[in-house]
């Protein structure tokens, strides 16, 4: 009979009680392994672009100002908190941290932006020894990414080139 | 064994019509025959032996093989094989008998394959623009190789309007979409209404196409790819995600390690309980109980506390890569999992008692949205919606993938065919999924979560995955390719073929059970407009004033 | 103009600001008391005020096909329940009795609902038509329920007047009131449909047809449809419990007046139970049952007119 179910449902619902949580007046708790906004510790970082090279949005930009000094700019835009930067890693210089309210007026306010100081070996300095064979695009040696217009170049060399064009969209391996 | 019989079967039957044939495992075929021979082949497996049509695939293979491809899946449930007839087109002359007069579910999939691949199907009974924008330029084919995955074509036409059909004699046109509370996506359906009971629709859809295959193919690699797939889908971006790595490591030969396995079913599961919940929440808003509604949402949050747990977020997961999974199921969750469900299940007892004598829910949904055996066979529809309609498919059974040959479960029926029916096995389908849960969590031994892959995988290679997504069957295709990328992949969601049947459902009912019947078929909108988009504000240039969008919005359209 | 002229103006604008001041606070109960149920917190009881004030702060779009109709249908939506306000007893005796009789309380009653038809109407868009003709479908079976119940109410105590008859004259038959429990339980099952909630929000069903009816309307023209529909369910609650639940009216100003006030409450929480309880019925449904409901209305209103 309707009438019964009817009251069999109401009870469901009063049984529940009131669920609304305070937030965003309060604080909620995060479980540990939450994917929030990675975090880049230039410390520990050794320019091996392992992170550029496996991010599925390709929002790391790497561009090697001269033989000694690499730039990874993380943009943050289209990063999908995926995670993938932090796993593969080699150093753990990448932290999935636990923030997730990064809305902003200003976007560069997401970006994150290492200069590192690429010493020793000048070839080998720049190659990834990658976690598995299936690694993107096999980006090795000098990279050109345009950190001006946030933009991926698919290319890599072997030696440093004086000219950056920007209209490369065909994909060049050394 | 099966699949060996099956190519008996066919070379019994046509022999010297058969160029080649590829038989990878035990319950794949690959059959490629001579281009005039298609429709022949086509016709005699869905009809003579009864196969269900799952998906019909363009391909350009030029740089490679120099042809075309065009490949026709069907699948045999009972005998758990999923086959693929091929065939090659030269690179000329791309023109192919169309299916569609015997097989109807292929209308949508040939008419795809014209616009973004460019293979005619000769014959096709309505040969209409169904996913580029109509402005876009003709002879341009976004999936061709030749093609780049970013341009913006110069010949791009923004004025250009959509000329809809004229409506059947008496009917007036009630527009449905493509802006409506109900939907969470666009969608258009034009209703022709005659009182309040439509007579008929035309649907036109893709409005949010994003290019997602064409960038897969173009820039990313075999490992970037998940994240992507897993997006497809704003609620079931985890069969997407596990259905595209499986058909990988189909191509690849790959066999992922067994926690593996189990830790990607049971996410799976998990998937499958949100979604049912969310869906007997939104069928229930729609017929106007927004108190069930909520109830379903409350019930439904522990579920996602519980994923964001394991994996780190509460949709997507970012479960897969090639050869394994990326998280761990530790002890503690390992408990909290299972105190999760028992909690779950108590409390949708009660509701789906309460629910199933509730006489008036169920007047809103008895006979409504009718889909028998016949239209479930037609039109190739899958999911709940098939298996209330008594057809008795479910990918889980029939072409077992990661776990489920190592869990029992039930397949749930119902006979009605109609919204009430689908209610009932997706409200218990629910069990189902919290005992396969229970299965693994019992089974699962410890060891390595991802395969060490040593090689490079091999180029050329075709996989096949089908994976029981909440809403039907998901289906993958890949070709495997150089520098870690596929050469194609190809994305069949549920809600593509289901949507397919949704005009014939509509017909002859009211028009206020038209969203009850649209909402019945749990559509997923952003699962089927998966292709392509290029971003038209950066190609043309006319910049939108206030007042200019203000007039556009407020002036009368015909 | 003598005193009681006088007095009788005062107290029917005295009636029209009471309605006005009450109704979004009963809507806010309706509200509070659907979140609990749906196991949420709710907005704030007051929270219709700020609704009304911020809808009536915005800029009005004047988007449908005859803009001149649809200011008209807003003012007189708003202007014919207020009318209806001023003829109601609120606790006190009915202000305007001399004025006005029940064969007037029943038109200015449908012409409430006609404004709903002209607003639709004069929008002109296509769900806008199909949600008036589905209201003009309801209208024809539901409006006529209450008619029937002021009328045996009239037959029994055999005169038009307004005080007479909404002060529990259903049961003003010698025995036991027949005609005056069937038309209580027949408006009780129906009341749904007369204050627009579910399961009977047929024409503003918002996952259907886009709110029907209201669709062209925004800013001030969408504030006063909101507090003519707020203001409905008051004035249908308080023609209630004047016309069947009238123990306790004799009793001196503040008992008498917080007793009724408080039959009110209790009405509108029993509207709440049943919307968040329900699904919402499809036209034809909801035809089927009104007509049944106005079948058993006649067979009331025969026996009413034999005295019982």
């Amino acid at each position: 009979m309707s009438v019964l179910s009817k009251l069999e449902e109401a009870l469901v619902c009063l049984k529940a009680g009131k669920v609304t949580l305070p937030y965003p007046a309060q604080a909620q708790p995060l479980p540990e392994k939450f994917r929030g906004r990675p975090i880049f510790d230039a410390t520990k970082c050794i320019g091996c672009a392992g992170c550029a090279n496996n991010c599925p949005a390709r929002e790391i930009l790497v561009v090697d100002l001269c033989q000694e000094v690499r730039i990874l700019q993380y943009l943050g835009r289209r990063c999908t908190y995926c995670g993938r930067c932090a796993e593969v890693c080699p150093e753990k210089a990448i932290t999935m941290s636990q923030e997730f309210e990064n809305g902003t007026n200003a976007i560069h306010d997401l970006g994150q932006r290492l200069e590192i100081f690429m010493s020793t070996c000048q070839r080998c300095g720049r190659c990834f020894k990658e976690p598995s064979v299936l690694e993107q695009l096999k980006m090795k040696g000098y990279r050109f990414d345009d950190v001006q217009n946030e933009r991926w170049i698919y290319r890599s060399r072997a030696f440093l080139e004086e000219e950056k064009t920007v209209d490369d969209i065909a994909i060049e391996l050394d | 064994m099966i699949a060996r019989e099956m190519f008996e079967k066919f070379k019994a039957r046509f022999g010297p019509l058969i160029d080649r044939a590829d038989l990878p495992n035990d319950r794949r075929l690959f059959v490629f025959v001579d281009r005039s021979a298609v429709k022949y082949v086509c016709q005699h497996v869905f009809r003579e032996l009864d196969a269900r049509y799952v998906i019909t695939i363009g391909a350009d293979d030029r740089p490679f093989s120099g042809n075309f491809i065009v490949a026709h899946n069907f699948a045999f449930d009972k005998e758990h094989l999923l086959c693929s007839v091929l065939t090659q087109l030269p690179a000329d002359d791309p023109k192919i008998d169309s299916i569609t007069d015997m097989v109807p579910a292929a209308s949508w999939a040939e008419r795809e394959m014209r616009d973004l691949v460019g293979i005619e199907p000769v014959g096709h009974h309505y040969p209409k623009r169904l996913v580029l924008p109509d402005g876009w330029p003709e002879g341009n084919h976004p999936l061709r190789k030749d093609v780049a995955w970013n341009e913006v074509p110069a010949e791009f036409d923004p004025e250009r309007e959509f000329h809809f059909d004229d409506p059947p004699e008496g009917c007036t046109v009630v527009p449905f979409g493509p802006f409506h509370p109900t939907l969470d996506e666009p969608a258009h359906f034009r209703l022709y209404v005659e009182g309040e009971m439509v007579r008929g629709c035309e649907y036109r859809g893709f409005m949010v196409h994003r290019g997602i295959e064409k960038l897969a193919e173009s820039v990313m690699g075999y490992n970037d790819i998940p994240m992507l797939a897993e997006r497809i889908c704003g609620i079931c971006g985890c069969v997407h995600n596990v259905a595209y790595v499986q058909a990988v490591e189909e191509a690849a030969a790959l066999k992922p390690p067994p926690r593996a396995e189990y830790i990607r079913t049971i996410m799976l599961e998990l998937e499958r309980l949100h979604s049912h919940l969310l869906w007997t929440g939104l069928a229930c808003h729609i017929v106007g109980f927004d108190t069930l509604f909520m109830q379903s949402f409350r019930i439904r949050e522990p579920i996602m506390w519980m994923a964001e747990k394991i994996s780190g977020n509460r949709k997507t997961y970012a479960l897969c890569v090639v050869g394994g999974v990326r998280w761990e199921i530790t002890p503690e969750i390992r408990g909290e999992l299972r105190q999760t469900l028992d909690k779950l299940e108590t409390e949708w007892r009660s509701v789906v008692a309460a629910v199933s004598r509730d006489r008036n829910i169920q007047k809103r949904t008895w006979g409504v949205g009718m889909a028998d055996k016949d239209l479930v066979k037609e039109a190739g529809l899958i999911g709940p919606v098939a298996r209330a309609a008594g057809v008795d498919i479910d990918c889980r059974r029939d072409h077992p993938y990661a776990a489920y040959d190592r869990v029992e479960f039930d397949v749930i029926t119902e006979h009605g065919g109609d919204v009430w029916s689908r209610l009932l096995v997706r409200m218990r389908e629910v069990f189902e999924s919290i005992r396969i849960i229970r299965q693994c969590l019992d089974k699962m031994e410890p060891g390595p979560l991802q395969l060490e892959i040593k090689d490079e995988l091999p180029i050329g290679r075709m996989g096949l995955s089908s994976v029981e997504a909440p809403r039907g069957e998901s289906h993958h295709f890949v070709i495997t390719g150089e520098n870690n990328r596929p050469r194609r992949w190809r994305v069949r969601a549920p809600t593509y073929q289901n949507l397919q049947g949704v005009p014939r459902m509509i017909k002859d009912q009211q028009i206020a059970d038209m969203t009850i019947s649209l909402g019945s078929i749990d559509p997923c909108f952003s699962c089927t407009d998966r292709l392509e988009t290029i971003d038209l504000r950066s190609g043309t240039t006319k910049i939108w004033a206030q007042e200019e969008l203000l007039k556009l919005t407020r002036a009368k359209k015909a | 103009m003598d005193r009681s002229t006088i007095w009788m103006i005062v107290a029917g604008l005295l009636n029209v600001g009471l309605v006005l001041l009450v109704a979004p606070f009963f809507q806010g109960v309706l509200r509070k008391v659907t979140a609990r149920i749906q196991s949420r917190q709710g907005p704030p009881v007051r929270q219709p005020y700020f609704d009304l004030l911020k809808l009536l702060g915005k800029e009005d779009i004047e988007s449908g096909e005859t803009p001149a109709m649809q200011r008209f249908a807003v003012y007189l939506s708003l202007a014919t329940v207020l009318t209806v306000a001023c003829l109601l007893p609120m606790g006190f005796a009915a202000p305007m009795n001399g004025a006005g009789d029940v064969i007037l309380l029943i038109y200015l009653l449908t012409l409430c609902g006609i404004c709903t038809l002209l607003a639709g109407l004069a929008a002109g868009s296509t769900y806008s038509l199909v949600g008036i003709s589905r209201e003009m479908m309801g209208m024809i079976t539901l409006e006529p329920l209450f008619a029937i119940a002021i009328i045996v109410g009239a037959l029994h105590t055999g005169s038009l007047r307004l005080d007479t008859v909404l002060n529990g004259s259903v049961y003003a038959t010698a025995g036991v009131p027949f005609s005056g429990l069937i038309m209580l339980v027949v408006i009780l099952m129906s009341f749904q449909g007369f204050v627009q909630r579910v399961p009977f929000d047929i024409s503003e069903a918002e996952t259907e047809l886009m709110e029907g009816p209201l669709m062209e309307y925004s800013g001030p023209k969408l504030a006063l449809f909101k507090y003519a529909y707020m203001a409905k369910l008051v004035i249908y609650s308080t023609l209630f419990v004047a016309l069947f639940v009238p123990w306790g009216s004799e009793l001196a100003f503040p008992l008498g007046w917080l007793l009724f006030w408080g039959k009110v409450f209790v009405l509108v929480l029993l509207v709440t139970l049943v919307a968040a309880t329900h699904a919402r019925y499809r036209i034809d449904q909801a035809i089927r049952y009104f007509a049944g409901l106005l079948a058993i209305a006649l067979v009331a209103l025969v026996l009413a007119s034999y005295g019982h």
